[in-house]
């Protein structure tokens, strides 16, 4: 076979990677440098006005740019904590392990929209079943239309909708452990914090960063459940930057600055990500 | 350090079944407090199944566990103050060398002062003084599996040094340099080594006693030299040694005499009250001697090959459709035809159904 074959081969491959990865990119950065709106419609150039556009006069996208930051450490922070938890009590024989097993991934099985829709009925402020039993102790906060309350709805509604994915990887993660370090830490003498800091949580630690990290990049996407749950608002106290620039490509359809707007995200997010993973390295795999 | 009974230790992996299966046969077995033994047989013969019944990873499901003539059959592991090498070095990557050693001591809250000097005897003894500040996962792994040693070694009051398969990821010049430490600790400490492993190369060399196990039973409990020269079953004359002895079917012919092929071998056992007419003769390929002329205890082979294999020369040769392999010197020349081969009597084994006589 020659050389030339082969790349016949790795053509249909290419071809669908060109598809569906690299053609929505260049688009996308070949709409940045257009004014493409609702009027109008075509694809010019004006170079990299849309970027100066951004960089000295949006503050609205900076801002949801740190909501969203706040908003995906802290959920995924939770997620890790209570999936790693969850996975730890049904790791070892307990009774019921199967049906708890099971229990803890219903949230992730179910569909995000529908849920969220159900969880913004929980905390309406003024039908909903939660302030209804608050209603009792003379107490109804407004989860939805207070800037403080928001943040934490939409934060609770992500951490109940994907733990179970967290928890699922790093069960998976335990199961997998080898049990000679375990061992070798019970002839040791070693109790169960000591265990849990010295054995499993560092063997545990490339499986928990995959995991965060993967978790980081779904939650840094946050849209669904900030539409259905509060449009963003109350004002923009939960609007993230997805919502903002779905805002601006779908509802105010300036699709060249959404373009330029998407493209810094993606930038932004590969170059966080990449250190959010080196600090987890340095931080959690210690001994390496 | 503890003697170790073992009293019709039993286990199945499946015991309330009607037909349970044993993984290890019932059996006594007593570690002398001090010794330094060696569990040997192929995959799966039990050997490490034995081994965690004295760490306290596996229940037996039948018989008693005595440390020093206490009951310890129901204790977990950490109070049967044992330790375990593994047979991948199980180290706290997350601790340097000097934490490591200290860490069984720091768990049983033992004076700082006491954990120093301890830490300092041990790294002394197995060499890692100079580490002793260095991350254990940037070690390589012969290093750290004497951490793992090193873990054990800092109790004194350790019953015994439980050892599965320590070496099989070191180095092979590695290998025997930390066999002859293991020695030497054992001299120093005089704590009870028990050690599992499939090279009979590795047991031979480390241990006092050997235990030769087979098929979930124990066949054999001797020195390396007797294993070697008197082989209690055939099994053990196959697995023991290298190549494995030399085997012949053969017929009674007197009370000290067998034959086959036409030839009449005189041996020094009494076979006066065996009963069966097939026997089993062997020999290690050591002591058969290739001799000019036919004479007493001799056959007459033909070679069928000459392989030096640089410490000696291994010649096989065939007589009456049974292979003979006999090692010699590597200077010695071999007639590559047929050749007389002689049998010295005090060396040839009888077996009758597999076993010695």
């Amino acid at each position: 076979m020659n050389f030339k074959h082969k790349y016949l081969f790795l053509l249909p491959g290419l071809l669908v990677l060109l598809g569906i990865l690299i053609f929505p990119i260049g688009f996308t950065v070949r709409l940045s440098l257009s004014s493409w709106d609702s009027f109008y419609p075509a694809l010019d150039f004006i170079g990299l006005d849309n970027y100066v556009r951004l960089f000295t006069d949006d503050k609205r996208f900076w801002e949801a740019f740190g909501r969203l930051s706040l908003l995906s450490l802290t959920t995924v922070f939770l997620q890790y904590v209570i999936g790693f938890s969850l996975a730890l009590m049904v790791w070892k024989e307990i009774v019921f392990q199967r049906f708890f097993r099971v229990l803890f991934l219903i949230p992730m099985m179910t569909t995000p929209v529908i849920m969220t829709v159900i969880w913004r009925t929980f905390f309406h402020e003024s039908l909903g079943p939660v302030n209804d039993l608050l209603s009792y102790f003379d107490v109804t906060p407004l989860w939805l239309s207070s800037e403080l309350l928001a943040k934490f709805t939409v934060i609770l509604v992500e951490v109940w909708q994907w733990t179970p994915f967290m928890f699922l990887l790093l069960l998976a993660g335990l199961l997998s452990l080898p049990k000679e370090p375990f061992l070798a830490a019970s002839i040791d003498g070693a109790g169960p914090i000591r265990t849990f800091v010295y054995v499993t949580f560092p063997l545990m630690a490339p499986i928990s960063i995959g995991a965060i990290i993967i978790r980081l990049i779904e939650a840094s996407k946050i849209m669904d459940t900030v539409y259905v749950l509060t449009s963003g608002g109350p004002g923009t106290a939960t609007e993230t930057s997805s919502f903002y620039i779905f805002i601006k490509g779908l509802r105010e359809f300036q699709f060249g600055y959404s373009a330029a707007l998407s493209f810094t995200y993606l930038i932004i997010m590969i170059i966080s990500l990449t250190i959010i993973a080196k600090i987890l390295v340095k931080l959690m795999v210690r001994g390496n | 350090m503890a003697k170790i009974e073992l009293q019709n230790i039993a286990h199945s992996y499946n015991p309330q079944a009607a037909d349970k299966a044993y993984a290890l046969n019932p059996f006594n077995m007593t570690w002398v407090d001090g010794g330094r033994y060696a569990i040997l047989g192929p995959s799966g013969c039990g050997k490490t199944t034995m081994l965690n019944i004295m760490s306290g990873i596996v229940q037996p499901s039948e018989g008693k566990l005595l440390f020093n003539d206490v009951d310890v059959t129901k204790l977990s592991t950490s109070e049967r103050n044992i330790a375990q090498v593994f047979q991948f070095p199980v180290i706290y990557g997350t601790m340097s060398v000097e934490q490591n050693l200290a860490f069984p001591l720091v768990c049983r809250n033992f004076e700082k002062a006491v954990i120093v000097a301890k830490v300092q005897e041990v790294a002394g003894a197995l060499s890692l003084e100079g580490l002793l500040k260095k991350s254990a996962s940037k070690l390589t792994a012969d290093q750290k599996q004497l951490i793992s040693l090193g873990r054990g070694l800092v109790r004194d009051d350790v019953a015994a040094v439980l050892m599965d398969e320590p070496l099989t990821v070191i180095d092979p010049d590695l290998k025997f340099r930390l066999r002859r430490q293991l020695k030497e600790i054992n001299q120093k400490y005089r704590s009870t080594l028990i050690y599992v492993t499939h090279d009979q190369n590795e047991a031979m060399t480390f241990a006092e006693n050997i235990i030769v196990m087979d098929a979930g039973s124990i066949v054999q409990v001797g020195s390396p030299s007797e294993l070697f020269e008197r082989p209690k079953t055939t099994f053990v004359g196959y697995f023991i040694g290298a190549p494995a002895m030399n085997f012949f079917e053969c017929k009674l012919e007197g009370s000290h005499n067998v034959s086959f092929g036409g030839a009449s071998i005189i041996t020094e056992t009494d076979l006066s009250k065996t009963g069966e007419a097939t026997l089993k003769l062997g020999i290690r390929s050591e002591y058969i001697r290739i001799v000019e002329t036919a004479g007493i205890n001799t056959i007459k082979a033909q070679v069928q090959r000459v392989e030096d294999l640089g410490t000696h020369k291994l010649v096989s040769a065939i007589f009456d459709n049974q292979n003979v392999k006999i090692k010699v010197k590597r200077d010695q020349e071999v007639p590559l035809d047929s050749v007389s081969l002689e049998f010295p009597a005090r060396h040839c084994c009888v077996y009758e159904k597999e076993q010695l006589i």
